[in-house]
């Protein structure tokens, strides 16, 4: 999954000289937290709802006077990220930065915007839930083919995964989430166990202690 | 003022022999009833034109499924759910749902016709159909076809589903409809199919508040089940008043179902049926309309819905299973019929979360009341 997927390209964006009552009568009317600041064509910097909250805030040893200019609280050089990059790089980087957005960048223009939120879909697009399915989660040894076994005995009866998730156990083992679209997951899940899976989930079907 | 509606060429809505959507299972209870010899004899409904699903589906969603219900091969209909172990594709299977959605639509205009006040359609329930999904068994929604009648002729409906699986095709459906409040008790999804019906779905816009879903825990038995019903459904119905109540009486939320994991008796499905139709009699100008739904137990369903339809005409549910029905059927389905309509005492080993189950069920109830207490004014 990629950037370009994900992103918003309906961008709002300001310029540097904006006031600062502006800029936080425009986030509310357009309900975002994020306006990048452009200078000519160029991204020079970013504001959020919490730069401008705290940046006037009575609490602050100088607040700013609401009429000032953005330019004078935004964040600056901004970190950016390419259409092309997958998803995965975006909340690294936001996790590493601490920050809840990436403006998207091609060939130096602003072409979107990806929020926090706009990865919390992607995570929901990832698990499979949007389409009408059932939950299984097995714990699979980390060697080759015992994921081929596995989605072969579902192919075998026919029923279509939505969704497979894998992450590593702090052993050796491999964690898989998968969503299939059967009604019967019950029986499909007691013939895994037959098979020699190890069912976790559902946790009464489960074969392991 | 009770009407049962059914047709014989419901049984073409057919998946195979090894099939859980089993039709079988109709031919068992009426055969059963009629045994019993209470059987009054059925509408036979009209099927219905493909066109007139345009109300519920997308066009295209309906084409394909005609299509490849004839025998064409399209490449597109895995887009459409279609050609997979739960909705196989089936010669004539298209023609078959039309027939019970005609079913249940005819059900619904003996309603809005005031020739019934209750009515039982001996098939359809089909609550997993999306506007242009063939989900769950299901190809076409019927309920909803039905529900949309209702409406358009100014009625308020309430929904009640009983089945086990979250009604998720006949919720997305209405899911900002004000005019239709739909009601689901299912196990929850933490596992189950579909995997939604969670308490926080509650309808969109002018439909918020009106879309209520609780998901009980796996195991659960029928003092908490109606513990929940009457918690959440008596002032839903008290406050939402609808012209009618629609129910979908699947019968999966048994302990012996084997796709699913509730903990129901005949003698709770009794207690529930009655307190169903008492609920109509009170807030919904005593009109309801049943149809039939999940229940893949060939042992469990035909009694169960031979119950709703005894409560329904008010005879007493009897001791015994007649003898010719259990020798009959239990030849033909290969299973051992039970002797007794209800199910024995101590029917299945004591759910060793018990305790737990009832209270988190229990929290259901005042966890839905806060979420739309601002809106039920």
């Amino acid at each position: 999954m990629l950037i370009r997927e994900i992103m918003n390209k309906n961008i709002t964006t300001i310029t540097p000289d904006m006031k600062l009552s502006e800029a936080y009568s425009l986030m509310n009317e357009k309900r975002i937290r994020h306006l990048p600041v452009i200078k000519g064509d160029k991204l020079i910097g970013m504001v959020t709802d919490r730069d401008l909250r705290l940046a006037t805030s009575k609490l602050a040893q100088h607040p700013f006077d609401p009429a000032s200019a953005v330019q004078n609280i935004m964040s600056h050089p901004v970190k950016t990220i390419y259409p092309s990059d997958p998803i995965e790089l975006a909340a690294q980087l936001m996790r590493e930065m601490k920050i809840g957005c990436l403006p998207v960048v091609e060939a130096s223009k602003l072409v979107g915007i990806v929020t926090s939120t706009d990865l919390l879909d992607a995570l929901l697009l990832l698990t499979g839930i949007n389409r009408p399915s059932g939950r299984l989660d097995v714990r699979l040894p980390n060697r080759s083919g015992e994921l081929a076994r596995l989605t072969n005995l579902i192919a075998q009866r026919n029923v279509n995964i939505n969704s497979i998730l894998t992450y590593p156990e702090k052993d050796e083992n491999i964690r898989l989430v998968l969503r299939v679209g059967t009604m019967e997951i019950k029986v499909l899940a007691e013939a895994l166990c037959n098979s020699g899976f190890k069912v976790i989930w559902p946790i009464h079907i489960s074969c392991v202690k | 003022m009770c009407q049962i509606v059914y047709n014989p060429n419901y049984k073409k809505y057919n998946l195979g022999d090894t099939h859980p959507f089993n039709p079988i299972r109709v031919e068992m209870t009426l055969d059963l009833i009629n045994k019993l010899g209470y059987l009054k004899k059925p509408l036979k409904p009209e099927s219905i034109a493909p066109d007139l699903l345009y109300e519920i589906h997308e066009p295209s969603y309906v084409d394909v499924v005609e299509k490849v219900s004839n025998g064409e091969i399209l490449k597109e209909a895995e887009n459409y759910g279609l050609g997979n172990l739960d909705n196989p594709i089936v010669k004539g299977m298209a023609e078959g749902a039309r027939n019970q959605t005609g079913g249940t639509l005819f059900a619904a205009k003996l309603l809005l016709g005031n020739k019934a006040k209750k009515v039982l359609q001996f098939g359809g329930g089909f609550h997993h159909a999306h506007r242009n999904l063939a989900a769950g068994f299901c190809l076409y929604n019927d309920i909803a076809l039905a529900i949309k009648e209702m409406t358009k002729a100014g009625w308020h409906v309430a929904y009640l589903d009983l089945d086990v699986h979250h009604c998720d095709g006949v919720q997305e459906i209405f899911y900002s409809d004000d005019k239709v409040m739909t009601i689901s008790l299912h196990e929850s999804g933490e596992y189950l199919f579909p995997g939604t019906g969670w308490i926080h779905e509650l309808g969109r816009g002018l439909g918020r508040s009106l879309k209520l879903n609780l998901p009980l825990e796996p195991f659960t038995e029928g003092d908490s089940y109606l513990d929940v019903l009457n918690g959440v459904v008596v002032p839903a119905l008290s406050w939402f008043r609808p012209d009618a109540l629609v129910v979908q009486a699947g019968t999966d939320a048994h302990f012996s179902d084997p796709l699913a994991d509730l903990m129901l008796t005949t003698q709770d499905f009794e207690r529930i049926y009655r307190r169903v139709v008492e609920l109509a009699d009170q807030f919904c100008n005593g009109r309801a309309l049943f149809t039939l739904g999940g229940g893949y137990s060939l042992t469990a369903a035909p009694r169960i819905w031979a119950i709703l339809y005894l409560i329904m005409f008010g005879y007493k549910v009897p001791d015994k299973i007649p003898q010719n029905f259990r020798k009959q059927w239990g030849e033909k389905i290969s299973q051992n019929i039970p002797e007794y309509f209800h199910d024995p005492e101590h029917a299945f080993k004591p759910i060793p979360r018990k305790e737990k189950i009832v209270e988190l069920n229990h929290e259901l109830i005042q966890r839905m009341m806060d979420a739309v207490v601002a809106d039920w004014l």
